[in-house]
């Protein structure tokens, strides 16, 4: 038996998800330009990017959609760093970022935290920060980025002369809130037996809401939710599949996954749940604190995170119980040191849980969709699906 | 006060085999040392020798049942010394490796476990070895989360570890900038460092002796910012046979603040000048002054380093663990102590201070060691696990061409010669030299 999970609802909500992906600069995105908004990129899901949305400005997930080379940033770093990281900063060296009013990062990891390096010295970007994130989960951390987080409002106050109050913030908080609570809707329809969307449809609707004015994208989002809770579902899979990794923005390589009878009805992905699973607590006594609670000690970790690894593989079971997976797919960027630990750490993990698991390596811009489909064939029939 | 009740587990006697290999191979090699009167070897012979002793004062503990822990040299050895408290680095056996004739065969192992390939091979080694059963098990671990992801993964990985799940573990967190606020946070995560050795070994950290070994470790930095400066000397005293490593090794790893420590540095120094004096290198005629800015090739040491002297009268004056950007620690109280350790163990230790924060580090120091040691070349090696360091190669290049000396990047595994072969390492060398018009 081969069956195909495709697409069977369009709607114009899913359609202008589906659209953003595509492009850096999307219709929506220009249109905030060109009535003068400013755009802030964000190097990593790590970025509070409330502030950002508070300062009046929108939040930019950085991607390297649409490149096709990596000539210019290879002059930079070298082969043994991951594409994403390459691919990126070859469309920042292009200038293809030039609609950028600044750029904000993490020490996310050995890789992006160089672009900043090669992006202060060769990109004139107006406003570049760099936000120390610790790689602990505990309460001193905790104290640390409610530090960096005062630090990074200081710098917005004095780059773009805007100040941001404890009021705005508050709102900004409320509004992320918002996209978090309707991504979960969508999601908890994803365990249904007949799932009404796909896990294709479901990245572009998570990536678009990192590339959209916010309130924007809350209404659209609302709208599909609405649309999807009555429609027909998908039944004609072959396995229910949970997808992990680290960065991941392109539905193509889903629907590859998803052309051989694999659908994904869940992830650990930082353009999937582990940005939205939990809310930031509106009952804080103050934002700050707030937002610096959220970001190192409640939101699902990344990989490099010290400590914290078996809070990540409970999640990860958690969410293979809630959503009925019967099979996990790692993927990761070749070079990744952060998600070959992981994955080797979450695989021992799900053996032991006897739960069918397989890792994969992937390019950043390349699916490689003739071996993905050999591994996921393999995989599925492994199943006995 | 007893300590034996903290430990968590049973002993395990087979987990030192390899640990008895490793120490017995120093002692032969002492021993050949011992033959050598000549100074140099002599230097060699007494670093030989306190590695033995090491390695004996860790199978003591064990047997005897008393603490000793696994920690790292960038993690305030200074706090373990003063505590009383052996101490050994799970790491070790990949820098020993160039003694060990097993080591593509443990690589292999690694891999069979199914640890990615392209995580640096020190850290998918260290692993190997312990779900082989070949690192003694301490009582306590101090990790790493810094200066890379692999050293990160390594202990999140240890720490799930199911033979080592009953080994408690601490990291301290890096600021990944350099001011008085990172300082200050640094501190009081090797406060609390301090606090969760206390409570897994029962020893106590008496602050009036951390301030003796602290003194002692600036007298020996001392001696060692001395000893560098011999090292600008043409031709240069020292080759990569003795000096750096062998000098890192003296002050944050085997002898962090002992007085025998002091005196090997003193020895080295006196053995430096002594050279100046005679104008003696480490070959006949100095003809390249190279930088080597990463760790030695470990793996295949004596097939490279060797070669690069007799083949091309290459002389290593730098490399990246002989750099001296130590500050001296303020004695005055508790404070200034920490904050001190924090510094030297955050922003000036080896590799640390380069690949932890931005890069301006790696443009920094191969500007001053440029200048100040007359370098002719700046060899980047590209170890394939120095990912970070890779990602800066743009900007070590652009810092040489205003330097204007040539700067060529390897691409290499430092210890699995199988990644790039020593002859391919010469090779490209060799062509790299001849192009430059080196040698």
């Amino acid at each position: 038996m081969h069956t195909k999970v495709g697409p069977k609802l369009k709607t114009k909500a899913l359609e202008q998800f589906q659209e953003v992906t595509k492009t850096l600069i999307n219709p929506s995105l220009k249109k905030w330009k060109d009535n003068g908004g400013k755009i802030i990129g964000c190097y990593c899901s790590y970025v509070p990017e409330e502030m950002i949305t508070a300062a009046g400005f929108v939040p930019f997930r950085m991607r390297g959609t649409g490149s096709t080379g990596t000539d210019m940033a290879d002059t930079c770093v070298s082969s043994i760093n991951c594409s994403f990281s390459r691919h990126s900063l070859d469309l920042g060296l292009r200038g293809e970022y030039s609609f950028l009013d600044g750029v904000v990062w993490v020490n996310s990891c050995d890789h992006v935290r160089r672009i900043y390096d090669h992006w202060k010295r060769k990109i004139d970007t107006p406003y570049l920060r760099l936000i120390s994130l610790p790689k602990k989960v505990e309460e001193p951390q905790v104290e640390w980025f409610r530090g960096e987080i005062l630090s990074f409002r200081d710098s917005l106050k004095d780059h773009f002369g805007v100040f941001i109050s404890d009021d705005r913030l508050w709102k900004a908080i409320k509004l992320h809130n918002e996209t978090r609570r309707l991504q979960r809707q969508l999601y908890e329809l994803r365990k249904k037996k007949a799932p009404p969307i796909t896990g294709a449809e479901t990245l572009a609707v998570i990536v678009a809401g990192t590339a959209m004015p916010r309130a924007e994208y809350n209404e659209l989002l609302k709208e599909l939710v609405h649309e999807l809770s009555h429609s027909e579902g998908h039944a004609d899979y072959r396995a229910r599949l949970m997808l992990i990794g680290g960065i991941l923005d392109d539905p193509a390589y889903l629907e590859v996954i998803e052309g051989q009878g694999g659908l994904v009805v869940t992830d650990s992905l930082c353009f999937g749940s582990r940005i939205m699973w939990k809310d930031v607590d509106e009952k804080a006594d103050d934002p700050i604190s707030a937002l610096a609670r959220y970001y190192i000690a409640d939101r699902p970790s990344c990989a490099r995170m010290f400590g914290d690894q078996p809070r990540r593989s409970a999640f990860i079971q958690d969410m293979i119980r809630d959503f009925k997976v019967d099979g996990v797919v790692a993927e990761r960027l070749v070079m990744c040191d952060c998600w070959t630990g992981e994955q080797f750490m979450i695989g021992e993990d799900l053996k032991e849980a006897g739960v069918p698991y397989i890792r994969l390596d992937r390019d950043y811009v390349s699916v490689g969709a003739g071996q993905l489909k050999t591994r996921i064939q393999a995989f599925l029939e492994m199943m006995g699906r | 006060m007893t300590t034996k009740n903290l430990r968590k587990y049973v002993y395990q006697p087979e987990t030192f085999n390899r640990y008895r290999q490793e120490r017995d191979y120093f002692n032969f090699l002492s021993g050949i040392l011992a033959q050598m009167p000549d100074p140099m070897s002599q230097l060699s012979k007494e670093i030989t020798d306190i590695t033995v002793e090491r390695y004996d004062q860790i199978v003591r503990c064990a047997e005897e049942g008393k603490p000793f822990v696994a920690g790292y040299f960038c993690a305030a050895p200074e706090i373990y010394e003063a505590m009383g408290l052996p101490w050994y680095m799970i790491m070790a056996t990949p820098f020993l490796a160039a003694s060990a004739p097993y080591l593509m065969e443990d690589i292999d192992g690694a891999e069979a476990m199914g640890l990615g390939t392209d995580w640096c091979t020190a850290c998918r080694l260290s692993l190997y070895y312990i779900e082989a059963g070949l690192t003694p098990k301490p009582w306590a671990l101090i990790g790493l989360i810094h200066p890379c992801d692999a050293g990160n993964m390594l202990h999140q990985a240890v720490k799930r570890n199911k033979k080592w799940r009953d080994v408690p573990i601490f990291a301290s967190d890096p600021p990944y900038f350099e001011d008085q606020r990172g300082i200050d946070y640094y501190a009081g995560e090797l406060r609390r460092m301090v606090a969760f050795l206390q409570e897994n070994t029962g020893l106590k950290l008496d602050l009036d002796r951390l301030r003796e070994v602290c003194k002692e470790t600036n007298k020996q930095y001392e001696i060692l910012a001395d000893y560098t400066q011999l090292r600008r000397a043409h031709p240069c005293p020292h080759g990569w046979g003795v000096g750096g490593p062998q000098a890192f090794a003296a002050t944050q790893v085997f002898q962090t603040g002992k007085p025998r420590g002091t005196k090997w540095l003193q020895q080295l120094y006196d053995d430096a000048e002594a050279r100046v004096k005679a104008g003696t290198g480490p070959v006949p005629k100095e003809k390249i002054r190279y930088f080597w800015f990463d760790l030695l090739p470990f793996g295949w040491v004596f097939e490279l380093m060797p070669w690069l002297e007799s083949e091309w009268g290459a002389v290593l004056v730098m490399e990246m663990f002989g750099l001296q950007p130590y500050t001296p620690i303020d004695l005055r109280n508790e404070e200034t102590i920490f904050r001190g350790l924090a510094k030297r163990n955050l922003y000036d230790s080896p590799m640390v201070r380069q690949a932890r924060g931005p890069a301006d580090y790696f443009a920094s120091d191969i500007a001053r060691v440029v200048k100040d040691y007359d370098i002719d070349v700046v060899i980047w090696p590209g170890h394939m696990g120095h990912k970070d360091g890779s990602a800066s190669t743009g900007i070590m290049k652009e810092i040489c061409n205003e330097l204007k000396v040539p700067y060529i990047h390897i691409g290499l595994d430092l210890f699995d010669r199988r990644y790039t072969t020593p002859d391919e390492a010469k090779d490209k060398l060799s062509k790299f030299f001849t192009a430059m018009g080196l040698g």
